[in-house]
């Protein structure tokens, strides 16, 4: 994340940190440059005097009243470093926690609020997101709760509490549009409504920055607001700091273009974002002439707050999908012998205008050393997975939705009746979507198709007509809304399907079908890693290929923080990334006939690869065609100062491209505090400069007094 | 802007030593001298303090008798000290370097009178030292976050801020230390017993009652005691340079 810039701000502390940084369980803290809302929750408010227009959909306010100040919690603070006489030592009742130390006084004087912020995000026309009015942070009254809807037009922050997690739950909240990104379908029909839950929040602009409380961050927050009514000073007031400045607001700049030219922001995307492998390796030096069957699925997902956005269902249980197909082919023989090659790809940042298929279309016009071993000639088929983790009923119904009509598409349609009657499970279902439906789901498989309209691809998903996913794109898609069989049963489905294609008609016995088997615990163990922070990325699969840099997996693609011309740095991929390219590239890998050398050292000729090059000395060298592919929008290029630039429209794909970028910022918080008025500073200081001035017209006149005892002589 | 907030409690605990540094000590370099080895003398005791008590610290203990035992053993430490501080003065004394020294010092041919008052500046620079010492350890290093934002309030003394407490309290030793030094002198060059136990008895008593502070709203009590004894210290010290100065003349006038 680029930390480019400093925020400027006002607060002349000699001593007084930032403390919110730096907290290893919240992924917003740990990296210093770096995010349940619904109708239902409490939403607290902050007034201001002017008025402002209120985003709808919230229901519930609180108004500000001149809230009795609130008195911190204090802890038992004994200066063990000073051992004569303490001068001032207090304990609290049961909690013996001491303060040793200054900056330990000062963490208890400033409260930091766990949560997760909102950040502001440009195109081409506008932005999106939250962001501080202005260059510095601000401070206002944290308010009592009540319901007082005539302070809604008055806003100027917004702190979602984390409610009961049911209630939540029960209606469904998705912030994007109700088709999303349909700019990009190559039909048609864009009023459909793919996400009929969609309320479009998410793609507004607020002037005013919204954290979504963590469970502690909520408690935190209404433990300050119990205690103003236990208070009775007048001149102390708790606050809440938003730290929550961007840098495109303060230097003004307001769309992408603007942006980039200034060096206030970045574009979302990754230098080695997307990941594909093939099965089994390519052997570049042969004359490979075999037709590919792709197999896609994405990594990426967005919500309205950054830095929490599992993306469970969407797309997270397809990848999960992928990766155990991948898992159960890797253990069959006789891989050489198929007909057709195996490609898995991975995109990342599909969310913000298919970055990835695009970026990946346009490598493969370009033949670039990213995509060598693919030619896009022979890509016969395109199978995406999407979200796949919904089961109705004890049911698990898959839709697969195609992209035109050919007989590749009909092939594949009987591959996956055929895979389906070999699991002979009466819980899965297979079925064509509806003939109603426009045509294929916001997909990635949109982007192949806007580019070649003879591609045949179909998309799996566990929806026909509309989204089946209540949450899609919100920070309420996580582990509980996706099931794990559902997922295991669509890798069958799909590693069982691609056999069929691959071989030809005569191989696909059942008996061979039935070799290939999900690992169900796999699944579970990917769960647990991708969609949890507990295990998260510390879970063993992740720590067996790499080190990861945070527990929390933010499966939001991130900005690019690298040109693409430049030596790559790994310490700018990302962790999943990382993970799912060292995986594949396990997975479909041979290994070498000597034995395994030191990675990556000894692992450089054609074709070779180093799994867990990370782990100190435990990297494995392996035959394997695993690569990275950038994923940035196709209308960017870097020029030769290193600055971004918008290059003009050359060719209809570009033409819808939105050219996501995120706005620079330093540091994102909110805490609360006690503060003094201004009054009684000065009541202080007064107070101070009479002590002095009193003692010193009290030593003259003792003085003078001493000298004229001693002149009477 | 509470950068004034945390000059006024600056202010507050140094504020009057600052004064008598103006005004008494910069006149004379050798009282600045004596101010700063004395503040040395009394930091390196406190260093020393804490050196033997790190074993014990942090004090992981609701009860109070721990602090107890704690402020009983560092007073008595540095009231050994003072005794210790008291006989290095006599042996330069002695040793007829004094004399070299307060020639060049007094202004006037000296006169025993002002051999007097130069030894009571003496021992007042030594006691500023002395308090200026504890008000920067026990206030001062405490002071930077109040610069900052944010106040604090301890649950125990919920009347005042928490830096107000602790500039209140370092303000008052600061005034005990500062006039004990004289007294003690004094008591020591005289042989007045009760001069010289009234100076370990104070500091040991006004130390004990900071414990009451530790009682829920205990500074409410505390803080009016501690400032007590300052003003039974002040007046003791004053009590006595009037007798002394009074004496001298008397003696001075009867010879």
């Amino acid at each position: 994340m680029p930390v480019t810039y400093h925020s400027l701000t006002l607060q002349m502390a000699i001593g007084s940190q930032t403390l919110f940084l730096n907290q290893s369980v919240n992924p917003f803290r740990n990296v210093k440059r770096r995010g349940e809302s619904s109708r239902d929750e409490n939403t607290l408010l902050v007034p201001r005097a002017t008025a402002r227009p209120l985003w709808s959909g919230v229901s519930d306010f609180l108004s500000i009243s001149p809230s009795p100040p609130w008195i911190p919690t204090s802890s038992t603070f004994c200066f063990s470093l000073l051992p004569s006489f303490i001068s001032l030592s207090m304990v609290t009742e049961g909690d013996t926690r001491s303060l040793e130390s200054v900056p330990d006084l000062e963490k208890s004087m400033y409260k930091i609020v766990d949560g997760y912020p909102c950040v502001r995000l440009l195109n081409l026309s506008g932005e999106i997101g939250c962001s501080n009015p202005g260059r510095e942070k601000f401070l206002y009254k944290v308010p009592k709760l009540s319901d007082d809807s005539k302070f809604a037009k008055n806003v100027v922050g917004v702190l979602i509490e984390s409610g009961s997690e049911s209630q939540m739950k029960l209606k469904g909240f998705s912030p994007v549009e109700k088709f999303p990104q349909a700019e990009f379908a190559p039909y048609r029909s864009i009023n459909y409504e793919w996400n009929p839950i969609g309320s479009g929040i998410m793609w507004k602009s607020y002037n005013f920055p919204i954290f979504l409380l963590s469970q502690s961050g909520t408690m935190t927050l209404q433990e300050v607001a119990s205690k103003n009514e236990n208070n009775k000073k007048s001149y102390t007031a708790d606050v809440a700091e938003f730290d929550l400045v961007m840098q495109t607001t303060k230097s003004g700049t307001h769309d992408s273009e603007s942006c980039l030219k200034e060096g206030t922001c970045l574009p979302l995307g990754g230098y080695r974002g997307s990941v594909w492998s093939s099965l089994p390796p390519i052997n570049v030096s042969s004359d490979q002439s075999k037709p590919v069957i792709l197999t896609v699925a994405s990594m990426d997902s967005a919500s309205f707050f950054r830095d929490k956005s599992f993306g469970a269902d969407s797309p997270i249980s397809g990848l999960i999908s992928l990766m155990a197909a991948v898992d159960a082919l890797s253990h069959l023989d006789g891989l050489n012998d198929l007909s057709k090659q195996l490609v898995f790809l991975v995109f990342t940042g599909e969310a913000w205008g298919y970055l990835g298929s695009r970026r990946f279309l346009l490598e493969l016009d370009l033949h670039s050393e990213f995509v060598k071993g693919i030619d896009s000639t022979l890509i016969e088929m395109v199978v995406e997975i999407g979200s796949v983790g919904k089961v109705f009923n004890g049911v698990k119904t898959f839709f697969a939705h195609v992209a035109g009509v050919s007989s590749v598409s009909n092939e594949t349609l009987n591959a996956l009746q055929q895979a389906k009657d070999s699991l002979k499970s009466e819980n899965i279902m297979i079925s064509t979507a509806n003939s109603s439906n426009p045509g294929i789901p916001p997909s990635s498989l949109m982007s192949f198709f806007r580019k070649n309209s003879s591609t045949s691809g179909i998309v799996l998903e566990d929806f026909d007509a509309t989204f089946a996913n209540q949450f899609y794109h919100s920070h309420l898609d996580d582990l509980s809304n996706v099931n794990s069989s559902a997922i295991v049963a669509a890798a069958s489905l799909v590693a069982r399907t691609l056999y069929i294609l691959a071989s030809d008609d005569k191989d696909s016995s059942t008996s061979a079908l039935s070799a290939i088997n999900v690992n169900a615990s796999l699944v579970e163990a990917l769960l647990g890693c991708l969609l949890n922070c507990d295990p998260g990325l510390s879970c063993e699969l992740v720590k067996n290929y790499i080190t990861p840099r945070t527990n929390c997996p933010s499966n939001y693609v991130g900005v690019l923080l690298e040109e693409p011309s430049a030596t790559p740095y790994p310490g700018y991929v990302s962790d999943v990334s990382r993970f799912i390219w060292n995986f594949l590239a396990d997975r479909t890998s041979i290994s070498k006939e000597n034995a395994a050398s030191a990675c990556p050292k000894d692992c450089r000729n054609e074709g070779e690869v180093c799994i867990g090059a990370e782990l100190d000395g435990k990297g494995v060298c392996v035959i394997s065609t695993t690569r990275y592919v950038p994923a940035y929008s196709t209308r960017l290029m870097v020029d030769k100062s290193g600055i971004w630039k918008v290059m003009a429209v050359n060719s209809s794909d570009s033409m819808e491209d939105p050219v996501w970028t995120e706005s620079n910022w330093d540091a994102l918080g909110l805490r609360v505090y006690t503060v003094q008025n201004a009054a009684y500073d000065r009541l202080v200081l007064l107070g101070g400069l009479a002590v002095t001035l009193l003692a010193y017209l009290a030593i003259l006149v003792s003085r003078a007094f001493i000298i004229k005892v001693l002149k009477q002589d | 802007m509470t950068v004034i907030a945390g000059i006024g409690y600056a202010l507050i605990a140094l504020g009057p030593s600052l004064s008598l540094f103006v005004s008494v000590v910069s006149q004379k370099p050798f009282l600045i001298l004596t101010v700063l080895s004395s503040t040395l003398l009394w930091l390196i005791s406190l260093i020393v303090l804490s050196g033997v008590w790190r074993a014990f610290l942090p004090l992981k203990t609701t009860a109070w008798w721990p602090y107890a035992i704690l402020i009983i053993t560092s007073i008595a430490f540095q009231e050994g000290l003072r005794l210790l501080f008291w006989k290095v003065y006599k042996y330069v004394e002695i040793m007829g370097r004094l004399e070299d020294i307060l020639d060049a010092f007094a202004d006037k041919v000296s006169k025993p009178r002002l051999f007097l008052t130069d030894k009571m500046q003496i021992a007042l620079a030594g006691g500023l030292g002395h308090g200026v010492a504890h008000a920067v350890f026990f206030c001062l290093s405490l002071l930077t976050p109040a610069f900052g934002r944010a106040t604090f309030f301890v649950d125990r003394c919920s009347q005042l801020p928490f830096f107000l407490v602790s500039a209140l309290i370092a303000l008052a030793f600061v005034t005990i230390h500062t006039f004990s030094m004289v007294i003690a002198f004094n008591g020591y060059a005289e042989g007045n017993k009760m001069d010289q136990i009234f100076v370990p008895v104070v500091h040991m008593v006004a130390g004990m009652v900071t414990l009451i502070n530790l009682a829920s709203g205990g500074c409410v009590i505390g803080i009016p005691l501690l400032y007590f004894f300052a003003m039974l210290t002040l007046m003791h010290c004053g009590k006595m340079v009037w007798r002394r100065l009074t004496e001298t003349r008397s003696r001075q006038s009867g010879s």
